[in-house]
């Protein structure tokens, strides 16, 4: 093995521009790789995290049905079938409870509804939540900019108000009061107690707490709830237990992962496109190696031919020009991986808002050690790939026609 | 003792054929030269001598042991240890200073880097070119470029050494320096087969065979 890495080192040793040429097309490649990875998904982590966190991993809720009116029946003033409500809900709860693979349930009751606020209004979507039981089925304090969830137990008309929603209707201080309307017309003077702030726009855009027993006042819908939301111990068979679920009662069970399914959906095509991308950089630098190596073979014949008579095997040529490859590809991956480290170093202390499916203050990175593995993998395969058939061709060359075409 | 048989051998590029049955015996100590004007096939009878082609027909003996063209890894294995090449061109690596070019048979022999550098050391010192070990091929004349292929095809202390036209891109001084070195090698018990197509240094060996026409006419 000594010959092989005598011969191949030395080799690129003496071809130090090109190789070099090579080595930064393989870095390019995998800080690339590091970079677009972690900046992806470290969104998309994010953004998965603040769902499982905040929205429920399982919710269950009235079926979508259309209901159909008899216009008859209406004129006789029959009111037609409450759908939009869970019967027995407390029963249910208990029953849910009783499962070990569940944390915690909680009632909700949802509608929509309109804020008002000086001469501003905003339509938003009321939650009416138990502050008792609401934390054993969402983690909704670690979002709450005061942490003030009890204060919805305390203060029976208060609300807390999405971020978004806040800087729509002007609000930035608690204590404020707000108009709050019902579909139903009625209306509830409510203190703003606590900002909720998630970094998930559509949500802080939209949503505003209220105490689950005001709401149902509100809406004059004592004792009901259309929404009971479940926390389960690991959130990956969040989507399993609902199928279960979904079998024993006849409403409607949701998984986080069918509720956000069109997210996920999007984040798998969004890797798919990021990685062709890095693909594509890498196919690029594995051609600067196939090049490279190849050149090297056509100009080397006639080494390659005295190395054979002195008694080197094809096998060792081989190795030799492989060897080329492996060093331009973990030479390659370590440069990339420090490329990558500063890259990645360097949009972290980047302060910017960034607003769109999700506001931060700053670009969200996934820091993991795997993608270095990974890139170091891929710019190892790629290397040795694209060396191969230029190594294969030097360890087939005849020495004899070579000497003879001399 | 026989060095190098071979046995009724035939070879065919293409077509053409180039050798049409040679038998020839090269014994131990001995320095032969192979004449014949161009495209006679004594090149091709050198590379089927070092075991670089295989005969189209018949049969090479190495040391008294028959040759199987088959197994690479034992072609290697004699290539590496008992045969040295020289060539009219150097085939020197140019990446590699002098010294480097001289180790390598013996880096791939297996000898330790050290004692291969010293070696080295010692054989470029014995072809006159001590002080230079470090210079690159650029630094050095073509004379001095085919010494180091000398000191090179040595290293292993072989067996034989196969030279084919050896002196051919050389001036007459140079020309004078290498047969010196061969006689010399010779003297010391390195049995010595050289290609040349210039009667005048063929001479110099003990025996000369003469090929034409992939025949060999005498010897």
């Amino acid at each position: 093995m000594k010959h092989i890495l005598f011969v191949s080192l030395k080799l690129l040793l003496q071809r130090k521009r090109q190789t070099l040429v090579s080595i930064l097309g393989v870095s390019i490649g995998v800080a690339a790789f590091i970079v677009m990875s972690s900046l992806m998904l470290g969104f998309q982590n994010y953004f998965i995290q603040q769902v499982i966190d905040l929205e429920p991993h399982i919710r269950i809720k009235p079926r979508e049905e259309k209901q159909n009116i008899e216009p008859f029946s209406v004129l006789l003033g029959e009111k037609p079938v409450e759908k939009d409500k869970i019967l027995g809900w407390q029963e249910l709860m208990k029953e849910i409870e009783r499962n070990p693979e569940v944390i915690g349930v909680a009632p909700r009751l949802v509608s929509r509804g309109i804020l008002k606020y000086g001469v501003k209004d905003k339509p938003a979507t009321l939650v009416g939540i138990d502050p008792q039981r609401e934390p054993k089925a969402s983690i909704i304090e670690k979002f709450l900019v005061h942490k003030s969830l009890q204060r919805l137990e305390t203060n029976r008309t208060g609300v807390i108000l999405g971020a978004l929603v806040a800087r729509s209707l002007g609000i930035d201080n608690i204590g404020k009061k707000v108009l709050l309307v019902a579909p139903n017309g009625r209306t509830l003077l409510a203190t703003v107690e606590d900002f909720f702030e998630s970094g998930i726009t559509n949500i802080d855009d939209a949503r505003v707490y209220i105490h689950i027993k005001t709401l149902q006042s509100l809406l004059d819908k004592q004792g009901e709830v259309n929404e009971i939301v479940i926390k389960v111990v690991d959130v990956n068979k969040a989507e399993r237990i609902s199928k279960e679920l979904q079998n024993s009662i006849s409403y409607e069970v949701e998984s986080w992962q069918r509720a956000y399914r069109n997210f996920l959906s999007i984040f798998k095509i969004q890797n798919i496109i990021t990685y062709m991308i890095v693909f594509a950089i890498l196919t690029v630098s594995a051609f600067g190696i196939f090049n490279i190596i190849m050149m090297t073979v056509l100009e080397k014949k006639k080494d390659i031919a005295i190395l054979m008579a002195m008694g080197f095997l094809r096998r060792d040529i081989l190795l030799i020009f492989m060897l080329e490859g492996f060093v331009i590809g973990m030479l390659g991956a370590i440069l990339g991986s420090v490329f990558g480290f500063g890259i990645q170093e360097y949009l972290e202390s980047v302060r910017l808002d960034v607003e769109g499916l999700i506001r931060t203050k700053g670009f969200v990175l996934d820091r993991s050690p795997v993608f270095y593995l990974y890139a170091l993998i891929f710019s190892l395969f790629f290397s040795l790939l694209a060396s191969f058939y230029p190594s294969y061709r030097a360890s087939r060359l005849n020495p004899v026609d070579i000497f003879r075409s001399q | 003792m026989k060095i190098i048989e071979l046995r009724g051998v035939k070879k065919y590029i293409g077509q053409e054929q180039i050798l049409k049955g040679i038998d020839l015996e090269i014994y131990k100590g001995e320095f032969v030269a192979i004449i014949g004007a161009s495209g006679s096939g004594k090149s091709s009878m050198l590379y089927i001598m070092g075991l670089l082609d295989k005969p189209t027909e018949g049969e090479v003996l190495f040391e008294d042991q028959k040759v199987d063209f088959s197994k690479e890894m034992k072609l290697s294995e004699i290539r590496n240890k008992r045969i040295g090449f020289v060539f009219q061109f150097h085939y020197l690596l140019p990446e590699f200073n002098l010294l480097e070019n001289v180790m390598l048979p013996a880096i791939k022999m297996g000898m330790a880097p050290q004692e291969a550098k010293s070696r080295a050391y010692e054989l470029l010192h014995m072809l006159g070119l001590g002080g230079k070990e470090k210079r690159k091929l650029y630094q050095v004349s073509g004379g001095e470029m085919q010494r180091v292929a000398i000191a090179r095809a040595l290293i292993n202390k072989p067996s034989v050494i196969l030279a084919d036209e050896p002196t051919g891109n050389l001036d007459s001084k140079n020309t004078k320096a290498v047969m010196d070195i061969f006689k010399e090698i010779n003297q010391r018990g390195t049995t010595i087969v050289m290609v040349t197509h210039e009667l005048e240094l063929a001479e110099e060996a003990d025996r000369v065979v003469e090929v034409k026409d992939g025949y060999i006419l005498r010897g």
